[in-house]
């Protein structure tokens, strides 16, 4: 039994012309869900395929719990990763899809109704999967993903053409599987999204390794970026008792943006100047910014 | 978040107990994936118009044949005066076996009995290339590697699993034929020839021409990815090529009298499998009917293996 851990050493693919993904190394851990994020193009999908033994790499090797893919003796028992929403033949149905998977992989056939369930499919079980709306070919994916009861789960935008309902489910359930102590590894560039539902993040851009840690962590490292919001009837009073580490800029509606100082300073100069407070607040940075301005500059298109 | 929890399951293995990629799971969920999908009976029906048709013509043909030899008495061959020696002994030979009413019987049997091959094969060789094909088409090759990440143990399974649709596709067309094909020789009084070695070895012959055309299906498969591609491919090569290649080897023989492309001839799978299952040549200096099992066989495991090595290398994305 392995204990779900993903190290991703060294992985390194060059197609013809690209380097797709150079020298990238990170760990996720059990127990958490863990964002992966960068720009289109950045090499996520790739990483996620040679971490899955469907990509070849030119060099370096991804584990789970310490094997190869190609070497888990049953990979769907220990893996389960939903990676394109269109994978199934169009004139078979979900439950015929799901039988022929659990067919090969040697599981119990009463675990096709089981996932259908999960995944709340049932009543559209016994249609083609042409007939499948997104979020239903999602929903079958991640049916797929479950059959083997994984320890293990990489999925690659799985939130792409959810709705918002849908996208709430699949936080609760990527959440509840990593709170049952799951590895739960996550690709998106829904940063919004990330920020609600991942624990850690690893952001990647032109295929190298930008940051990765914990989401607070990585957000809170950015402390250039935190600004306090203020508003007040005396702007030259407050901006005079701030002193020369603040660097104020006019914001929105007569209010001031400044850096450099925390919220407390900026309140504890307004009493000192007298200033009448309307509004003080932290804008604390958050993973959208972060992650713009960290990936700024790397090329999209390579 | 109970539901999630698979209480069906028994706990996961380690390495010691290998459950995925078992060869009969494998088998068991390719030929599921045949089931599941509306091809297999329009192949079916295809293979059903296929033998019927040519089981009526052979019918037809057998009959004047049989007709032939029973009328044949006492006669002797009379060679043309301006024919070449080559030819004079070609038609010695036909002249001698419309004589023989027993090498017709086995003759007409044998073609009867392998009625609808023609389409058969290509039927087979189609289930084989839309058994690789499907995988690319629908993108399913990313979950199927995924369950198998053994890839050789994937390719083996879709080769047997070809051999058995293709084998599925024999036994319908032998059945319906053998049915067609008794109660016509029954009505001319004589027996249904199935214990004589020339008959049964052409029935024995086809169903091995069924496996392995099924066997190169899946080859084409891998080497062009394209459903479209593959499928256009392999018809046009089947019919049109077959077809050509005969015109243009008789050609050449004709005119320059190169005798030696007869015998090259049998090199092309289509050509082969045709010598390999008449009792009788089925053209003038056509080898021996196990040249074109050899050559058949050799494709097969050409193809094979050409899949495989390609199949395992590839990046899927």
């Amino acid at each position: 039994m392995t204990d779900g851990r993903i190290v991703v050493s060294g992985l390194t693919k060059h197609y013809r012309r690209v380097k797709a993904v150079d020298d990238l190394s990170f760990e996720v851990e059990p127990g958490r869900v863990t964002g992966f994020l960068g720009p289109n193009g950045a090499g996520k999908t790739t990483t996620l395929r040679m971490l899955l033994n469907l990509v070849t790499p030119t060099a370096g090797t991804a584990t789970i719990g310490g094997r190869r893919y190609a070497d888990l003796a049953d990979p769907l028992r220990q893996v389960g990763a939903v990676l394109e929403a269109s994978s199934a033949h169009r004139a078979r149905t979900g439950r015929n899809h799901l039988r022929v998977i659990c067919a090969a992989a040697g599981l119990p056939p009463r675990r096709v109704d089981e996932v259908l369930t999960l995944v709340g499919l049932t009543p559209a079980a016994n249609r083609k999967f042409k007939g499948y709306s997104m979020g239903m070919r999602q929903r079958l994916g991640i049916a797929a993903a479950m059959l083997g009861d994984p320890r293990v789960l990489v999925l690659d935008e799985p939130a792409n053409g959810l709705d918002p309902e849908g996208i709430r489910w699949m936080r609760d359930l990527l959440k509840g599987l990593a709170a049952e102590g799951r590895t739960v590894l996550v690709s998106s560039h829904l940063l919004s999204e990330m920020q609600l539902l991942a624990d850690d993040v690893v952001i990647i851009a032109a295929g190298k390794l930008v940051t990765h840690g914990p989401v607070a962590a990585v957000v809170d490292g950015m402390a250039d970026a935190g600004q306090v919001r203020v508003r007040t009837t005396q702007p030259e009073a407050l901006v005079s008792a701030l002193g020369p580490r603040a660097q104020v800029r006019p914001g929105p509606d007569g209010a001031l943006l400044v850096t450099g100082v925390d919220a407390p300073a900026v309140g504890a100069a307004a009493l000192r100047a007298g200033a009448e407070l309307h509004e003080l607040v932290t804008e604390k940075p958050d993973l959208e910014r972060v992650f713009l301005e960290l990936t700024a500059g790397k090329e999209a298109i390579r | 978040m109970t539901a999630v929890t698979a209480t069906s399951l028994p706990p996961a293995t380690g390495a010691s107990q290998p459950g995925s990629g078992r060869a009969s799971h494998l088998l068991r969920s390719e030929l599921l994936k045949i089931r599941t999908t509306n091809t297999w009976w329009v192949f079916l029906i295809g293979v059903f118009l296929a033998t019927a048709l040519a089981a009526t013509v052979w019918i037809a043909v057998g009959n004047s044949q049989i007709n032939t030899a029973v009328a044949a008495g006492g006669e002797e061959f009379v060679p043309p005066e301006d024919a070449p020696e080559a030819q004079v002994e070609i038609m010695r030979q036909q002249f001698e076996l419309s004589q023989d009413l027993t090498r017709t019987l086995h003759d007409v049997a044998a073609e009867i009995y392998t009625s609808g091959q023609f389409f058969g094969l290509l039927f087979a060789m189609l289930l084989g290339i839309l058994l690789i094909t499907n995988e690319y088409h629908h993108q399913t090759a990313t979950t199927t590697f995924l369950v198998t990440p053994r890839r050789t143990r994937v390719v083996l399974a879709k080769l047997g699993t070809a051999m058995i649709g293709a084998g599925f596709f024999w036994a319908f067309a032998t059945v319906l034929s053998i049915a067609a094909g008794a109660i016509f020789l029954a009505a001319k009084g004589y027996g249904i020839q199935l214990t004589e070695w020339p008959v049964l070895r052409a029935i024995l012959l086809n169903a091995l021409a069924y496996g392995l055309w099924g066997v190169l299906g899946v080859g084409l498969g891998v080497l062009i990815r394209s459903q479209i591609g593959a499928v256009l491919t392999g018809t046009v090569a089947y019919v049109i090529g077959t077809f050509l290649i005969q015109q243009v080897v008789f050609a050449l023989y004709f005119l320059l009298d190169w005798e030696w492309v007869l015998d090259l001839m049998v090199l092309w799978p289509g050509v082969a499998s045709q010598v390999m299952i008449s009792p009788e040549p089925p053209y003038p200096q056509s080898p021996a009917w196990w040249v074109g099992v050899l050559v058949l066989v050799a494709y097969g495991v050409g193809f094979g293996i050409i899949g495989t090595l390609l199949t395992r290398r590839r990046d899927i994305s």
